[in-house]
């Protein structure tokens, strides 16, 4: 007998997730039909209000639910100084290091002509936005150091070269590669670079 | 080094096999279509992760299987138990039980060199069977080769999807050919260098095994002549109208020439298999020298077409292998199997996928 065509929506729809394949899927979609009503019903509204509350912040980019978001409010950084990352979620593993206390700002990608990543389609605008209104006097940009990420971000050192920044780089986070594909070099080994002026 | 475990499963036309070879020199004798060259295949993916025979992973699946296993106990200084698994699915590769995160800590568990009838192609194929050549040649000997390479790969394509945008933006080109021009010239560097190291030792393995007093000579013509970011803002008019990058290690050409005269123009046929058996030579005593034990050499199918003369060439190599306790896999089906290799013979029935002693 065929799984009800409800379960089998539920799975098609979960595995439109990352990391989850058919098979946890179908795992996962059995699992919340034959669990408590009110608990599933939980979830349900937390992952809707989660969807309702954020957004993303309009100064930096980051993932919030007030915005300007908490960082860019906060008298306590140092607001001439500006990590440039790829995703939200790289503000996190540069904020956990400790010893960052300046502030942000999220490109939402990588120039990428394979993929079809313009520069028009990055918050390069935005941050040029900032770079006149804020006081800042220094960026550093924290992208990756595969092909794409090199590449952006010497269009970024030569797009925003202006009087009196200083922009820096510094190497963050490894190519990705988490699956094995055959015959695919999964890391390069470029040892993490220190911070390095861009020309 | 030997290979002194073989166990398959859904591989090719092996639905299961495990089998131990000794080193030495081991027939692989039977009909057509047998198995005889899936064995060979077999070993060469576990050393390279590919197939000789330029096909994806998904052929090489027993049909109706869902995935192959191909696993070996390699005897070296150490050992070393390596097992694959491919499946659309998933896909595993481990090395003494830890799954291997780096290729480069992978390569060189196994080392070997195939003699096959493609190998024609390096004469009379296009360049870029020549630079895989010298690329595997660097792959397994110089670390961090592969990666360079695949970083040159990804860049080029990146670039080349640019160079066919409508309207071009200057200043991102310049990030990727910043990046093209640091990863080429390594590579250009690299490939320069080892040329001259393998040429001599393809010009005597020439002599050994052809019949001809000619002389073999190999020349790395590299694209970039000095300086490739000069040599790549010269050939900017041209991208524009060829809308790819027209300079570069992907371009470069590894040309093979006997008395001074194109091999692939004007060598015979019979010139051209034993060049072809010469470059193959050379690699297999490079490694050889390199590592102080000869790579396991996979022969398919070469024998048998050679004569006697050409064949005796190919002794001393066996004989290296053989004094440094390597191993040789021969496939050939039974009339021609070459009686004159008075060495120690392990022979091996394969019918039908399987192996009997
Ligand atoms: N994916 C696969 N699944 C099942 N069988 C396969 C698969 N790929 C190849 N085969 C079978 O393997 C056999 C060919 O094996 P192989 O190429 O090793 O032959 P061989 O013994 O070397 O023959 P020859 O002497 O003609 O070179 C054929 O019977 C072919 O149908
Ligand atoms: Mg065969
Ligand atoms: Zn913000």
């Amino acid at each position: 007998m065929p799984l009800p065509s409800s379960i089998a929506a539920l799975t098609a729809a979960l595995s439109k997730l990352p990391g989850i394949g058919p098979r946890s899927a179908e795992r996962i979609a059995l699992h919340l039909v034959q669990s408590e009503s009110g608990a599933v019903s939980q979830l349900a509204d937390a992952i809707v209000a989660a969807r309702v509350k954020v957004h993303l912040c309009t100064t930096c980019g980051a993932l919030t639910e007030i915005s300007p978001c908490e960082i860019c409010a906060s008298p306590r950084r140092d607001a001439s100084l500006v990590c440039v990352v790829e995703r939200p979620v790289d503000i996190l593993s540069v904020d956990k290091g400790g010893t960052f206390h300046g502030k942000f700002h999220v490109l939402g990608g990588k120039i990428s002509p394979l993929d079809g990543v313009e520069p028009e389609d990055l918050r390069i605008a935005e941050l040029e936005a900032r770079l006149q209104a804020e006081p800042i006097q220094e960026l550093i940009i924290a992208l990756g150091t595969d092909v794409e990420g090199d590449a952006t971000s010497y269009y970024l050192a030569k797009r925003l070269a202006r009087a009196g920044l200083k922009i820096t780089r510094i190497a963050h986070g490894l190519p990705a590669g988490t699956g094995l594909e055959f015959a695919d070099e999964l890391t390069l080994s470029r040892a993490l670079e220190g911070r390095r002026e861009l020309s | 080094m030997h290979l002194a475990h073989l166990r398959l499963r859904d591989f090719r036309n092996y639905a299961r096999l495990d089998v131990d070879f000794a080193p030495g020199f081991h027939l692989l004798l039977g009909d057509n279509a047998q198995g005889k060259t899936n064995i060979l295949e077999a070993v060469y993916l576990m050393a390279t992760l590919r197939s000789f025979r330029g096909v994806g992973s998904a052929q090489m699946i027993r049909q109706g299987a869902k995935g192959y296993f191909v696993g070996g106990k390699v005897v070296g200084q150490g050992e070393a138990e390596i097992k694959m698994y491919w499946s659309v699915a998933e896909r595993n590769l481990s090395l003494n039980g830890r799954t291997v995160k780096k290729l480069a800590e992978y390569l060189g568990t196994l080392r070997t060199v195939v003699f096959c009838t493609e190998d024609l192609q390096l004469i009379k194929g296009t360049g870029r069977v020549r630079r895989r050549f010298l690329d595997l040649l660097l792959s397994q000997t110089q670390p961090g080769y592969l990666g360079l390479l695949q970083r040159y790969a990804h860049t080029l394509r990146s670039r080349n999807a640019l160079l066919k945008q409508r309207s071009l933006d200057e200043v991102a080109l310049e990030g990727f050919s910043r990046e093209l021009v640091a990863v080429g010239t390594e590579i250009t560097r690299q490939r320069r260098e080892i040329v001259p190291r393998i040429s001599p030792l393809a010009r005597l393995a020439y002599r050994r095994i052809s019949n001809d007093a000619e002389e073999l000579r190999i020349e790395y013509l590299p694209s970039v002549k000095k300086d490739f970011a000069v040599e790549l803002a010269q050939s900017r008019a041209r991208e524009r109208s060829q809308r790819m990058t027209v300079v570069g290690p992907h371009r470069d050409e590894l040309q093979l020439e006997l008395n001074v005269r194109s091999a692939a123009q004007f060598g015979s046929e019979g010139q051209k298999r034993s060049v072809a058996i010469a470059l193959k030579m050379a690699q297999a005593e490079y490694l050889t020298g390199l590592h102080g034990s000869a790579p396991l050499l996979l022969i398919d199918d070469v024998m048998g077409e050679l004569d006697v003369k050409r064949r005796s060439g190919f002794l001393p190599l066996l004989e290296q292998v053989h004094r440094s306790r390597g191993q040789v896999f021969m496939t050939c089906t039974e009339e021609n199997w070459p009686r004159e290799l008075g060495l120690e013979l392990h022979r091996w029935r394969v019918h039908a996928g399987a192996l009997k002693a």
